[in-house]
């Protein structure tokens, strides 16, 4: 019996979350939530310390009897794609708890347990190897998703909840039909990686193909089923944001990189070319809406948007230099917004107005906090020795190689994340201090740099030297791409 | 008939006669009870049942036909025995307090209960088409009593009237069918009927005849066409009551439908396109009304209704795995149903109704922990994982897609998502709306063990569905 540390680090957070039910002062909580969240990512990061990275087998692999009658079993395991995202979701776990710590002001308990219920049914779907589990993960995170932005959300809370939850919940219901016909198909298994050695009949896997593609695009978003991201993204508090930005989107992508690519390799590369068009659609279009906005909640949903299409596009590139990028840049993207979200949060709290135009000079009252700002909007248009400037060439050097028709609406995309963001920087902090005048604006304190600076690092890290990222994605992404097209040529 | 022979049919429907026996001694049992000691009828049945379903337990390790071929006792009768079982034992735990409340704690409510559980036992285990319709009867005449007793309201009279009347009109359906048949096959008997008939299943006159067996059938569990009595009956009927009916008289209804439609000469006759279109309306209508509701009772009536549908889809499967679905389904649909009638029973207390949605505003404020009992229930109606909702809708999808029903389970679905908005409506009432008033809910001992069981098996069966899967598995009959 092998140490089960997967099952660990995803009920981890579960036993936390019992606790605190039990917990009456709410400092107590939020320490105890602190402690449970920085526990969990302790032992993700044991976990990619004994990471093997030369090998595209699972790892850290678990397997129990679980529903016999039907296949289903409770199977674990992940390789470098998937342990680059538990990781990522570990981290934001508890820059969650810390940028909720006084965000939050009713109802603290009940809130910290959702986050970490949350944290837990998101680990879950990275590691899980059978398809029943993964999919019970997918939905019961709606539960605890939906309380998030229903409760603790802003004005028009409620209106976004529910949308958040009827869209991503009719997506994923005709996910699960093509699972269960993918499980008639595949040898009545739901074993992910039996299915994904199967050799499905074309036509089968065109119709799972879209199947499949309804759900995925539903939470990546992509265009035109992405209008559910801007409403939940503002009304959520600032954890609901990280979270729905760092790694509920990066499911979608997910979706399509474990279930898409290896097990509909000839409906992959048949549809690809849509595949790119749609992705570069979302580059483009998603830019211009950003570019629109006055609200700056509003303005990084959009732009994430806009960078999730780069996401779908590398992958859907096909070739290596497009999937590492893609992939990469799904963390990047995790991190990066994950940031912007932040600070959008901190300085909510401070003035209570999230409109752009509030706002100007900020960097005389608070220096510290627009010194990161400046970085993380640099990261987040991808400038030179940042993380997703590593991230963005590979993909548009994939893309381009894939189909130079998309690669041109891609680079526009990005000198249009330019446009915007700069544009909200410069009103936002510098020009004249017209929020001096009628608000009283703090600089960040001791709490809100522990929750800026790991995410700092990283984007500084990834973006000088993303060799060890790439390291622990390549044999997978390389195995995952040999799939592709040794069934996919068929075609 | 032998003495030997009337002593193994004895023996097979002993249950029944337990049942029946209990309710005959508490009737007279009841004439001597004094005021303020209401609570021995509660045990008294309560004691019944579990006699009952201890003698069932006995009886159930091998196949049991008596009574000349019109009654069985397989393990699929057992199964659904069980489910009622579980119906009217919890009916029980929640009724004692909200009797007392409602003025109607005299040992004839108790007594009725019984009777209509004895009813429903003959449904399930019954193999000819007149055994079917004594149980029906037996069943049907209680609850339109217990339907009307709020004497001193109006909407109970109503309903009452209401449900004796349609009740009457498709029962009488259900008989004419029942009687064409007899005409064309010879035999009343569901195994007889198939080897009588030569001709071609699709002969008009049987198809008539199906077709308003079907009627008769249908008119029972809720489904559209003949679901107009469903919510007003819910809504008049005592709350208690309407849980019983949701759950308990719903799997009877189920248990004949099953034995009946999947008998070899309907099952060839193409009735399940009949069925399927049944099961997408039912869904739909039930799913698409919900959505304006403002009565908890109503809205959970129509929630029923959606809910029948979805099961039918698990008949039109057909097939082992389908019946399982089935039986699966309602056993799912029962705890957790029950579930959320005990919530709207308990906040019944004083002179609070606790029946309109908007009553449980910020009851998440005051009450955390029953509104997280509802939230669990309310998401698994809805069918989220991982709940044992889920796993019930899950099942049954997977036994149509086995079938080749892809279509129907798309449509299936997407409907289930349209049902998911009204549950999730009633937790953000729930969750995110402020209170407006202090909350009292009635409380009893037996309303907790009734919650604790009902959450226990919602959340239970949702994560170790193992067990019950194959207990539903090796209860299709035949097995």
């Amino acid at each position: 019996m092998v140490f089960p540390l997967l099952s660990l680090i995803i009920f981890t957070p579960v036993a936390g979350a019992a606790v605190l039910m039990f917990l009456r002062s709410d400092d107590a909580v939020r320490w105890t939530a602190l402690a449970v969240t920085i526990l969990d990512l302790a032992l993700c990061i044991a976990m990619l310390a004994s990471f093997n990275t030369t090998t595209h087998e699972m790892q850290f692999t678990e397997r129990r009897l679980w529903v016999p009658t039907l296949g289903i079993t409770y199977a674990l395991g992940i390789d470098g794609i998937s342990a680059l995202f538990v990781f990522l979701t570990a981290l934001l776990g508890s820059i969650c708890v810390l940028a909720s710590w006084v965000a939050i002001d009713r109802k603290l308990k009940e809130f910290m347990v959702s986050l970490l219920t949350m944290q837990a049914l998101m680990l879950g779907v990275f590691c899980a190897l059978d398809l029943f589990l993964f999919y019970v993960f997918w939905e019961a995170m709606l539960i605890p998703m939906y309380l998030i932005i229903g409760v603790w959300g802003g004005e028009g809370r409620v209106y976004a909840a529910f949308k958040f939850f009827l869209y991503t919940l009719a997506g994923s219901l005709l996910f699960l039909i093509g699972v269960i016909v993918l499980y008639f198909n595949g040898g009545e298994t739901f074993d992910i990686l039996a299915l994904t050695a199967q050799d499905l009949p074309f036509p089968v896997q065109s119709w799972l193909f879209f199947a499949f593609l309804i759900a995925f695009a539903v939470k990546v978003p992509m265009v035109p089923v992405h209008t559910w991201l801007p409403d939940a993204h503002v009304q959520a508090p600032t954890a609901g944001s990280i979270i729905l930005a760092g790694v509920l989107l990066k499911m979608g992508a997910y979706g399509f990189l474990r279930f898409s690519l290896p097990m509909l390799p000839e409906a992959s590369v048949y549809y690809s070319t849509l595949m790119l068009s749609l992705s570069a659609l979302a580059i483009v279009y998603g830019g211009l809406l950003a570019l629109a906005q006055d609200d700056l909640k509003k303005l990084v949903a959009y732009s994430s948007i806009s960078h999730m299409g780069f996401v779908t596009l590398g992958i859907f590139a096909l070739n290596l230099r497009g999937l590492e990028g893609g992939i990469l840049q799904m963390f990047n993207h995790g991190v990066t917004t994950g940031a912007l979200f932040l600070f959008v949060g901190l300085i909510y709290e401070r003035t209570h107005t999230r409109s752009i135009a509030d706002y100007g000079g900020l960097m005389k009252a608070a220096p510290v906090y627009t010194a990161f700002l400046a970085l993380f909007t640099l990261s987040s248009m991808a400038l030179p020795g940042t993380n997703s400037f590593v991230g963005e060439l590979l993909v548009l050097s994939g893309g381009f190689a894939a189909n130079l028709a998309v690669g041109a609406p891609a680079v526009f995309g990005a000198l249009l994340g330019a446009a915007y963001l700069l544009g909200m920087y410069r009103k936002v902090a510098l020009g004249p201090a017209s929020v001096g005048a009628r608000f009283k604006i703090r600089d960040v304190n001791a709490r809100e740099m522990a929750a800026i600076v790991p995410l700092a690092v990283f984007v500084v890290w990834v973006g000088l030297y993303p060799k060890p990222f790439l390291n622990i994605i390549d044999v997978s992404v390389k195995h995952l791409l040999a799939q592709v097209h040794d069934k996919g040529s068929g075609q | 008939m032998t003495a030997a022979a009337l002593f193994q049919s004895a023996l097979a429907s002993l249950p029944e006669i337990v049942v029946i026996t209990g309710a005959c001694i508490l009737l007279i049992l009841g004439q001597l009870v004094r005021k303020g000691q209401e609570h021995f009828l509660v045990w008294a049945s309560v004691a019944a049942v579990l006699i009952a379903a201890l003698a069932t337990l006995i009886l159930s390790s091998e196949v049991r036909p008596a009574y000349t071929g019109m009654f069985i006792a397989d393990r699929f009768a057992v199964f659904f025995k069980f489910v009622f079982y579980l119906a009217t034992i919890l009916t029980f735990l929640l009724s004692r307090k909200y009797a007392d409340i409602e003025g109607i704690g005299s040992s004839e409510y108790y007594v009725l209960l019984l009777f209509s559980l004895s009813g429903m036992m003959i449904m399930a285990s019954a193999t000819d088409l007149l055994s079917i319709y004594v149980g029906l009867e037996l069943m049907v005449l209680c609850t339109y009593v217990l339907t009307g007793f709020l004497r001193r309201e109006r909407r109970s009279n109503e309903a009452a009237l209401k449900y004796v009347i349609l009740g009457a009109v498709s029962t009488g359906i259900f008989l004419y069918g029942v009687s064409l048949m007899y005409g064309l096959t010879g035999t009343t008997q569901l195994d007889g009927m198939a080897a009588a008939v030569t001709s071609d299943p699709l002969d008009p006159g049987l198809l008539l005849a199906v077709v308003f067996i079907v009627a008769g059938l249908v008119f029972k569990v809720g489904a559209v066409p003949f679901h107009m009595w469903v919510p007003d009956v819910y809504e008049g009927a005592p709350t208690t009551i309407t849980a019983f009916m949701s759950v308990g008289p719903k799997a009877a209804g189920f248990a004949v439908i099953l034995r009946v439609f999947l008998n070899p000469l309907v099952a060839a006759s193409d009735v399940w396109i009949i069925v399927a279109v049944i099961a997408v309306v039912t869904m739909a209508l039930g799913s698409f009304v919900a959505l304006v509701q403002d009565n908890f009772k109503r809205l959970l009536a129509y929630s029923s209704i959606a809910h029948a549908g979805f099961a039918l889809f698990g008949v039109v499967a057909g097939g082992a795995d389908g019946i399982a679905s089935v039986m699966l389904y309602l056993l799912i649909y029962s705890l957790m149903n029950l579930g959320i009638f005990a919530t709207v029973i308990m906040m019944r207390n004083g002179n609070f109704s606790g029946e309109v949605i908007e009553d449980y505003s910020g009851f998440a404020k005051s009450r955390p922990g029953l509104a997280l009992l509802m939230l669990l229930y309310l998401f698994s109606l809805a069918g989220i994982p991982p709940t044992a909702g889920f796993f019930a809708k899950f099942y049954v999808l997977v036994a149509l897609v086995e079938r080749g029903f892809v279509m129907l389970a798309v449509i299936a679905v997407l409907l289930s998502a349209v049902a998911a908005y009204f549950y999730i409506r009633i937790v953000m009432v729930i969750y995110m709306r402020e209170p407006e008033r202090t909350f009292d809910p009635a409380l009893t001992p037996s309303v907790r063990a009734t919650l604790a069981f009902t959450a226990l098996g919602t959340i239970g069966i949702g994560l170790f569905p193992a067990w019950f899967l194959r207990l539903a598995q090796n209860s299709v009959f035949g097995g």
